[in-house]
């Protein structure tokens, strides 16, 4: 038996099609006005997930971004900081040269301890150096100045390590401690640039043999150990700043290669989408046109 | 026996009416052709008991049967009673993964993921907060950045969970509609019944009730959207419709038995009850991003605690996901073991949480939603495509065509013109014998 035709199937039949047609188009406007070819998680569970994924990805790396941008910017305060106290360190150095001269007589080298001292002030001044009102050669006692300007010379801040997390898993300390550099004073007797430049402005100010035997001998040589291990931890600080603008490049370049990545997954491809659109469009205006002439057509028309 | 003279007449009337009744139940089709549940019907015609001629009537001395005219047999109705069979099963599969499908949309919406307003977007702004807290732990502004967030991510968390329990009650609150006293399910129970009662009276006259069996089984396709249906003829006319796994049968004859309790029965109903009960699937949903939040606070408590800080979040066991909340203001919030106000060892620990178990248990949720959506969609497509194929089917047999009911109107009345032209054509045969017969000459 042939299959009978009946008016309720062709009417059904061709608003199925229709709807179906439909459905397709909304979804196509839906992916041309959002630009996204992911909308919900249903219309690609796999792809949504890894959506999730790279977003979550992209998110932690902007992270790192941020984080590696405010640590190269306390390298780089610090950075200042040590190159000051380096230029002070120098003209201390060409002072005590000069102050250990048996040429200069006593007042001379009043003049010049007294310029030491004031250096030595300076020096405790650089030492409180700040990023973003945090004292940088503190350790982690950041909110406390570690050099009493124009009092004591113990250092008030601590030996801590502070560190930044500017990859999964990577641990980087960025700061350096200002007692290794300058030390406790005459007090500790540890040798450091405080230590050695109280002693110095002593000597000048003892005026005996002995002192100028100190200031040209022992002196000298502790102010150049201590402008080594200045110049050395300088050279740590410039490998940080190194470290950290190799760091923010790649995490650039991540950021860049997650995107596309996230955009591949997420979003539509404009051109294809719309040339999809088009050729639905088309469809959908045929599949109208022939089920409105369908629809029409009976053998009323044709009996007289 | 001979034959009478006016049995022509008779032939002819027989003729008229039979063709008259056939016009009538094509226009019956026509006028129901966009009727729901409508099968067409047809009068079945047959020639009517022959008059019987005793021998001799030949020539060979044998008798005859002499031809009456036509009867109307029946009022037929057409239909396939196997394809109503297949449509119900197909009917209830649909409307069981119409509803579900429907019911974990809401679900998916509620998510908005992938996108800015999903809970992925805020764990990860959460994340970075922390992360933002260690690089600088002595400014405050930043706490209270982190506190913030976190406070969003935690009211993200509660209105997912909100929105989720919502699409339960929603499902619960419909199935009670329709089982409920007055819902749908009794409605077409009680319709039932009263048309088996009206048609056992009329099988019993020996009458066929076309239009009302028509009925009937509309309503039992309605019925099957909701639940598994079968259907046992009783012999009166009448059936018995047992309905998803009621224990007794939801109509007996002329009885309904109606409200009974249902575990599994299929449809939309079953989906509804699957959907919204306890241990259903958004319930198993809403356990999984309660796991979530879980394993969240208290990884995150762990360690803010462990700087003999207070606990970051506080929730209540049993209903973490909606009870989720920031204990702490930003001066509470711990960096750090130690005192000092640069150390940041506990922050970037916390940061450093970004990615873990808490990621990935709220990523698989959001996979496994958006499976089990995209797989129900596709099951429902694939059922509405199958119930329109049998839906084809039936109309195929039951369904009224125009063309074919104008070529039968047509048709019968051709019949009906050339039994009237017989009818004048004895008529006439009469008059000549009647009228003018023995009137030679005159």
């Amino acid at each position: 038996m042939t299959t009978r035709i009946t008016e309720s199937m062709v009417r059904r039949g061709v608003l199925a099609d229709l709807q179906a047609i439909d459905a397709r188009l909304r979804l196509t406007q839906r992916r041309l006005s959002t630009g996204k070819q992911l909308t919900r998680p249903s219309d690609n569970p796999f792809a949504a997930n890894r959506a999730l994924q790279l977003r979550s990805e992209l998110e932690s790396i902007r992270q790192f971004s941020r984080t590696v941008n405010e640590a190269s910017g306390w390298t780089t305060a610090t950075e200042a900081a040590l190159s000051r106290i380096t230029d002070i360190v120098q003209r201390a150095r060409e002072l005590l040269v000069q102050g250990g001269n048996d040429a200069n007589g006593q007042v001379a080298r009043e003049a010049i301890a007294a310029e030491i001292d004031a250096l030595t002030e300076s020096l405790k001044q650089e030492a409180n150096a700040t990023y973003g009102g945090r004292y940088i050669l503190a350790g982690t006692a950041t909110e406390t100045a570690p050099y009493a300007v124009g009092g004591a010379d113990a250092f008030a801040g601590n030996g801590a390590t502070v560190a930044r997390t500017i990859g999964d898993g990577v641990s980087l300390a960025i700061n350096v401690i200002g007692s290794d550099l300058l030390g406790s004073g005459q007090a500790a007797a540890d040798n450091r640039l405080l230590h050695v430049m109280r002693d110095i402005a002593e000597h000048l100010r003892g005026g005996t043999p002995a002192d100028f035997e100190a200031l040209r001998g022992t002196d000298l040589a502790r102010l150049d150990a201590n402008l080594d291990e200045l110049t050395r931890t300088r050279a740590v600080v410039g490998a940080t700043a190194n470290r950290l603008e190799i760091a923010a490049t790649r995490l650039a370049e991540l950021e860049e290669s997650s995107l596309r990545l996230l955009s591949e997954v997420e979003d539509a491809d404009m051109a294809a989408t719309m040339v999809e659109f088009t050729s639905q469009r088309a469809s959908y205006e045929a599949a109208l046109k022939a089920g409105a002439n369908i629809v029409q057509l009976s053998l009323l028309d044709f009996l007289r | 026996m001979g034959v009478s003279t006016f049995s022509g007449l008779q032939t002819a009337l027989k003729g008229l009416l039979a063709h008259q009744r056939a016009l009538d139940v094509t226009s019956h089709n026509i006028a129901n052709q966009n009727t729901v549940g409508y099968s067409r019907q047809e009068a079945v015609l047959g020639a009517s008991r022959a008059t019987r001629i005793d021998a001799g009537a030949l020539q060979n001395g044998a008798g005859a049967h002499l031809g009456s005219g036509v009867d109307v047999l029946a009022y037929r109705r057409i239909r396939d009673r196997f394809l109503d069979l297949q449509y119900r099963a197909q009917a209830m599969r649909l409307g069981g993964l119409a509803a579900k499908a429907r019911g974990l949309e809401g679900v998916e919406v509620a998510l908005a993921e992938p996108g800015e307003n999903g809970i992925a977007h805020r764990l990860g702004v959460f994340w970075s907060a922390w992360s933002d807290v260690a690089n600088s732990p002595e400014n405050s502004a930043t706490r209270q950045v982190l506190v913030e967030q976190a406070g969003a991510l935690a009211i993200a968390i509660a209105t997912l969970d909100a929105q989720m329990a919502t699409a339960a009650q929603h499902a619960a609150a419909e199935h009670e509609a329709i089982v409920g006293p007055g819902g749908e399910v009794a409605l077409i129970a009680d319709e039932i019944a009263r048309l088996n009662e009206t048609i056992r009276s009329s099988v019993a006259a020996r009458i066929e009730p076309n239009d009302l069996y028509d009925r009937r089984d509309y309503l039992l396709d309605q019925l099957s959207a909701l639940g598994q249906v079968s259907v046992t003829d009783l012999g009166d006319g009448t059936i018995e419709v047992a309905f998803g796994d009621a224990a007794l049968p939801l109509v007996e004859g002329t009885t309904v038995n109606w409200p009974q309790a249902l575990a599994e029965p299929g449809g939309k109903l079953g989906a509804l009850l699957e959907l919204s009960q306890p241990g259903g699937l958004i319930a198993s949903y809403r356990a999984e991003l309660e796991a979530f939040a879980q394993s969240l606070a208290d990884a995150v408590n762990a360690l803010h605690t462990s700087g003999c800080g207070p606990a970051f979040f506080t929730y209540t066991a049993g209903s973490v996901a909606s009870t989720l909340a920031v204990a702490v203001t930003a001066d509470e919030v711990v960096t750090s073991a130690t005192p000092d106000p640069g150390a940041n060892e506990i922050a970037t620990a916390i940061a450093a949480l970004r990615g873990g178990a808490p990621d990935t248990a709220y990523a698989s949720l959001v996979g496994r939603i958006g499976s089990d959506v995209g797989q129900v969609r596709r099951e429902e497509a694939n059922a509405e495509a199958l119930v329109a194929a049998v839906q084809d089917r039936r109309d195929a047999t039951s369904g009224v065509s125009l063309d074919e009911e104008v070529s039968n109107l047509v048709r019968f009345q051709r019949g009906y013109q050339a039994s009237a032209r017989a009818m004048s054509t004895i008529d006439e045969a009469l008059d000549v014998l009647i009228n003018r017969t023995g009137r030679v000459g005159l």
